[in-house]
C-alpha cells in the first residue's frame, strides 16, 4: 500500500494512542478506530492465509481433479490480494503480524490453526484419489476455521475497510467450500 | 470526549488477553464430508433452509451420549428434521467415512451407530487425531435407506461432535422423494443470516447471539451478566469467559 495522507494521519493516531496507554497527556482526534476484534482478524487471517497457500499450492500442483485445482488457483489469487491488504493495517497501526504464540490458549484442543510438518510430508506419500481426498479435507479443514475469524470480524470488527473486507471473504469463501464439498 | 476515548482504548487493551483465550476453543472440531453428513449437504447448498449451521459444519458439539444428530440441545435442530429431504448416498455394505478436522482434540472414541445398533467403536485411548480421519464400517445386516449416526468422543471433554449420514445400503431403498436440486448455484453465495440479538429479561445463553453489556443469561444452571458487548460464539460459554461475563 501506498502511504498516503490517511496513512500518515493515522500513523500520528498511533503514536497518540501510544502516550495516552503509557498514561501520557494527549490530544488528538479519533480517526477511523480499530478494535482488539480487529487486529486479532488481521493475525489469525494472516496465519491461516500462509497455512492455506502451502496447501493450495500441493493441490495445484498434485491434485488430479480440475475443480479441486480450478478452487486452489481462486483461492491464491484472492489471498494474494487481500494479504498485502491486511498486512498493510496492522503496520500502520504498528501491531506485529502475528500474535504472540501461547500454547496454553491451546491446551485440551489439539494445534489450533497450524499444521505439523508431517502433514504437509503425509500428503507427498500420497497420490491420484487418495491425495485428492486428503488435499481436500486439509482445505476445508483450513476454510472453515478461517471462516470463524471472518465471521467474527464482520459481527465484531471495528475498522470499516477491514469489516468490508470479512464481508467479502465471506462470500468467496463459502462459494469455495461449497465446490470443495461437491466434488 | 478525550477521556471516555482514552477509557476505551483502555478497556479494549484489557480486554485483549482474554478474547484470546474466549476464541481459541471456537476454532474446533469436526465433522463428516464424505459420504456427506447432514451438515455437508447442508454447507454445500445441497439442501437449503439449514440456518447458521452453512457456516460452521464443524460445531456440532454437545455432551456424550445423545441418539440425535444435533446432539439434543437447541441448537443446529434443524439437522434432526427427519421432514427435510437429505440425500441419501448410495453405498456398499462396506463404507469409509471420511472426517474433515479442524482441531485435533483428544479423543477417546468414535462411535458409529443405525438405530439403536453400534456398528463399530474405534479406540484413540486419547490420542489427538490426525489432520485427516477415515474409519471403515460395516453395515452388514442393513438393506435401504438409513441414517448413519456418528460420535466423535473427546477424551479431556465431557462433549462429543455429532455427524449424521443418510445413506442408501446397496441402492435399493431409493430416496423418500427426488434428490434436490443444490438451490445455491455454484456462482453464488448465500447472505448470511442476521444475528439474533438477545432481548430484555434473563434468557438461556445461546451462541450466535449479540449480547450487550448488562445482558442477563443462565449457562447449566448459573447465572451470568454480560461484562463487554460481544456476539457469542461456541466455545465463549460464560464459566470459560470471564472477560465477557461475570457470575451474579
Amino acid at each position: 500500500m501506498r502511504p498516503g495522507p490517511v496513512a500518515r494521519r493515522t500513523l500520528a493516531l498511533v503514536a497518540v494512542l501510544a502516550l495516552l496507554m503509557t498514561g501520557a497527556c494527549g490530544g488528538g482526534e479519533q480517526a477511523e478506530a480499530h478494535n482488539d476484534t480487529d487486529v486479532m482478524f488481521l493475525q489469525m487471517g494472516l496465519a491461516q492465509i500462509a497455512e492455506g497457500d502451502r496447501i493450495a499450492q500441493a493441490v495445484e500442483r498434485r491434485a488430479t481433479d480440475p475443480e479441486v485445482r480450478a478452487v486452489a488457483t481462486e483461492l491464491r489469487g484472492a489471498w494474494r490480494t487481500e494479504a498485502p491488504m491486511m498486512r498493510g493495517w496492522l503496520q500502520v497501526w504498528g501491531k506485529p503480524m502475528t500474535a504472540a504464540p501461547d500454547q496454553k490458549l491451546h491446551a485440551g484442543h489439539g494445534d489450533l490453526h497450524s499444521l505439523r510438518e508431517e502433514d504437509f510430508t503425509g500428503l507427498g506419500d500420497l497420490a491420484g484419489a487418495e491425495f485428492d481426498r486428503a488435499a481436500t479435507a486439509l482445505l476445508l479443514a483450513n476454510l472453515h476455521n478461517a471462516m470463524e475469524t471472518i465471521r467474527m470480524q464482520a459481527a465484531d470488527g471495528a475498522y470499516p475497510q477491514a469489516v468490508e473486507l470479512a464481508e467479502r471473504m465471506t462470500e468467496s469463501r463459502q462459494n469455495q467450500i461449497q465446490r470443495l464439498l461437491r466434488v | 470526549m478525550r477521556r471516555r476515548f482514552t477509557l476505551s482504548v483502555l478497556t479494549g487493551t484489557a480486554v485483549a488477553g482474554s478474547l484470546l483465550v474466549a476464541v481459541s476453543p471456537a476454532s474446533a472440531h469436526g465433522y463428516i464430508s464424505s459420504p456427506p453428513s447432514r451438515q455437508a449437504n447442508c454447507a454445500s447448498g445441497a439442501v437449503s433452509g439449514c440456518g447458521d449451521i452453512i457456516y460452521e459444519p464443524q460445531s456440532v458439539e454437545a455432551p456424550k451420549g445423545s441418539t440425535q444428530c444435533n446432539g439434543g440441545g437447541s441448537r443446529f435442530a434443524v439437522l434432526n428434521d427427519t421432514s427435510k429431504a437429505w440425500p441419501a448416498a448410495t453405498v456398499g455394505t462396506s463404507v469409509t467415512f471420511n472426517w474433515v478436522i479442524t482441531a485435533r482434540h483428544a479423543t477417546s472414541t468414535w462411535e458409529y451407530f443405525i438405530g439403536g445398533t453400534r456398528l463399530a467403536s474405534f479406540n484413540d485411548n486419547g490420542a489427538q487425531p490426525g489432520a485427516t480421519k477415515s474409519h471403515t464400517v460395516s453395515l452388514a445386516g442393513f438393506s435401504g435407506r438409513q441414517t448413519v449416526l456418528a460420535r466423535w468422543n473427546i477424551a479431556d471433554t465431557i462433549n462429543a461432535f455429532y455427524s449424521c449420514v443418510d445413506v442408501n445400503i446397496g441402492g435399493t431403498g431409493g430416496n423418500p422423494t427426488p434428490t434436490p436440486t443444490p438451490t445455491v448455484s455454484p456462482t453464488t453465495s448465500p447472505k448470511p443470516t442476521p444475528t439474533p440479538t438477545a432481548t430484555s429479561g434473563t434468557t438461556t445463553w445461546a451462541a450466535g447471539t449479540a449480547y450487550q453489556v448488562g445482558a442477563r443469561v443462565t449457562y447449566n444452571g448459573v447465572a451470568y451478566q454480560c461484562r463487554q458487548a460481544h456476539t457469542a460464539l461456541v466455545g465463549w460459554e460464560p464459566p470459560y469467559t470471564a472477560a465477557l461475563w461475570s457470575a451474579v
